[in-house]
């Protein structure tokens, strides 16, 4: 399904980064998490995870989805954090600012792992190390 | 004892009115919102860094002050092109130290800003500003707009603060003598909260922008607006005369504008609608600013070297050019060989490509709490909580200079503050240089 993603702040997400628990479980439940509405979820089949694809199809994340009234059909959602910024693409428009609102993403279901943020550190920043 | 008046150094907001209490092993924290008490919390966490790191073949391991900051100094004087990144949850005062060394090392300094209301900032250069302080907003406007910002969780005290809720002068029924409008893709709890959701497609800004524009100026917008903005003209209309009518409007922007395609042309039409409300009634814009004092690095940047941020020293001098001198810009093209991050966690906040390259180049960073940016740096050096542990500047979301005073003490003896440590760096690569 393509969508276009948008990123951006929620209530918990900044308590537990504020809080300094990047590294809790409760953090990557609050925030590797792609909202879409009703109607898109079951466009995919009701998964219980799914894949977000950037534009480009270089990078890829796996995050729980959450299906919300919030959202309209087309439109995807994750909360501003490791998980959204793997997909988010980099160009600025000259502006220093990457896109995180308005890229287009591929969502597709898929059975790979949701890692922590400290796992996407050192399995795709670091290369295992 | 009861410590009042606090600044809580989250957010752009800069609360001054936190009341903290200190008891043996835990804080009691009064009037913060759920990210500030979290973030007060930290003074008694168990998972705050209190012992410098440096990462040897692949091995992290606790080292003295001493050696930390040796390390750090030789990473950076041995680059030819450092990049610092000065965070936003410090004081002005640690930025300008860092401001300083990126100066005297020919780097690259910037902050926050560049990933967060840097667009914001480049479009107030297009087409400057009516702006108001938040003091200003709360005794008069009785018109908010939220455009494109979720105020409730991203700056949560702002609606009951300044915003929409309280009493004043000119406002003295608080939430029933004002109107709020929220300009949102997302059903958020802000636009639940709002008189008026204008729930627009994603990217289209620029063009509801102009429609407003338009309609404003007595003409009617091509219909096609409708279909690419998803909103009815009679609503934009609406929208419109509800502004010409009211006696001041507040408008606040967020990321949802700078960050959505248009960028800092978004922000540049929006100044212009501003400007032109003005023949009808008072009206200005802000941006709510979601980090602690990004404000205060564009403030400070601009004072010392005449450029917001993305400040270029490579040449001698300062040089300022977003899309070449800025943080995400230098990562993507490879264009500096090692960096210093304070007080942000970048690696979390940017694209994968750039935060690859950050995580291969050398990287010191002053952090508080185990992040993304603590683990992919090769010496960490403990920071010190600005407004708990030691005094300093923040600017507030409209740049208003705020001074805070610590409640508590820094946990280490070796130093006071960011600054501090910021300046035994300093004096550490001068030596290394000159040597």
């Amino acid at each position: 399904m393509q969508a276009l993603l948008n990123t951006g702040s929620t209530i918990n997400e900044g308590k537990l980064a504020k809080g300094g628990n990047k590294y809790s479980e409760e953090y990557t439940k609050e925030c590797a998490v792609c909202w879409m509405c009703a109607e898109d979820y079951a466009i995919l089949g009701c998964p219980e995870k799914v894949a977000v694809i950037s534009r480009d199809g270089k990078h890829m994340v796996a995050v729980y989805p959450k299906v919300t009234e919030a959202m309209m059909s087309g439109h995807v959602f994750i909360p501003r954090s490791i998980w959204a910024n793997v997909v988010v693409e980099p160009d600025t428009f000259s502006t220093g600012s990457p896109r995180y609102k308005g890229s287009p993403v591929t969502v597709e279901p898929t059975n790979e792992e949701v890692l922590s943020a400290e796992e996407i550190v050192l399995k795709l920043y670091m290369g295992g190390e | 004892m009861v410590y009042k008046n606090i600044i809580c150094p989250v957010c752009g907001g800069s609360c001054d009115d936190i009341q903290v209490e200190l008891k043996e092993g835990s804080i009691d924290v009064q009037n913060a919102c759920k990210m500030g008490n979290a973030k007060f919390q930290e003074i008694v966490s168990h998972h705050r860094i209190l012992k410098p790191t440096i990462r040897e073949n692949g091995k992290v391991k606790d080292v003295s002050w001493e050696e930390s900051l040796d390390r750090a100094a030789e990473i950076l004087v041995n680059a030819k092109r450092p990049l610092f990144f000065l965070g936003s949850e410090t004081s002005c005062e640690a930025q300008e130290v860092g401001m300083h060394i990126a100066e005297y090392l020919g780097g690259v300094a910037d902050s926050n800003a560049t990933i967060c209301h840097g667009p914001t900032v480049m479009g107030i250069q297009e087409s400057g500003m009516v702006g108001a302080t938040a003091g200003q907003a709360k005794n008069r406007a009785d018109m908010i707009v939220y455009w494109g910002v979720n105020a409730l969780e991203s700056m949560p005290r702002h609606m009951s603060k300044y915003g929409v809720f309280p009493r004043g002068y000119w406002t003295k029924r608080g939430r029933f003598d004002r109107k709020l409008v929220t300009v949102d893709p997302r059903v958020t709890p802000t636009a639940t909260a709002s008189d008026l959701h204008m729930q627009l497609n994603p990217n289209t800004d620029y063009e509801l922008l102009s429609a407003l524009f338009t309609i404003l100026n007595g003409k009617e917008p091509h219909p096609s607006v409708e279909d690419i903005t998803g909103i009815p003209l009679s609503v934009m209309k609406q929208t419109v005369e509800m502004m010409k009518e009211s006696n001041f409007v507040a408008i606040y922007v967020g990321l949802g504008v700078s960050s959505s395609y248009g960028k800092h042309r978004n922000i540049e039409i929006a100044l212009n609608f501003v400007k032109e409300m003005n023949n009808y009634t008072k009206c200005n814009i802000g941006a709510l600013r979601g980090h602690c004092n990004v404000a205060g690095f564009n403030q400070l940047a601009s004072y010392l070297y005449g450029y917001p941020f993305g400040v270029d020293f490579m040449k001698g001098y300062p040089r300022y050019n977003p899309g070449e001198t800025t943080t995400v810009d230098l990562l993507r093209e490879k264009d500096v060989d090692a960096a210093f991050v304070m007080s942000a966690d970048l690696v979390n906040h940017i694209p994968a490509d750039c935060a690859k390259y950050l995580a291969e180049i050398p990287m010191v960073c002053v952090d508080i709490a185990p992040c993304p940016t603590t683990t992919a740096s090769d010496v960490v050096l403990p920071g010190v909580i600005d407004a708990m542990e030691c005094d300093g500047t923040f600017y507030r979301l409209d740049n208003v200079p705020i001074h805070f005073e610590p409640f508590t003490d820094s946990p280490f003896s070796e130093t006071k503050s960011n600054e501090e440590t910021l300046k035994m760096l300093f004096e550490k690569i001068k030596a290394k240089k000159e040597a």
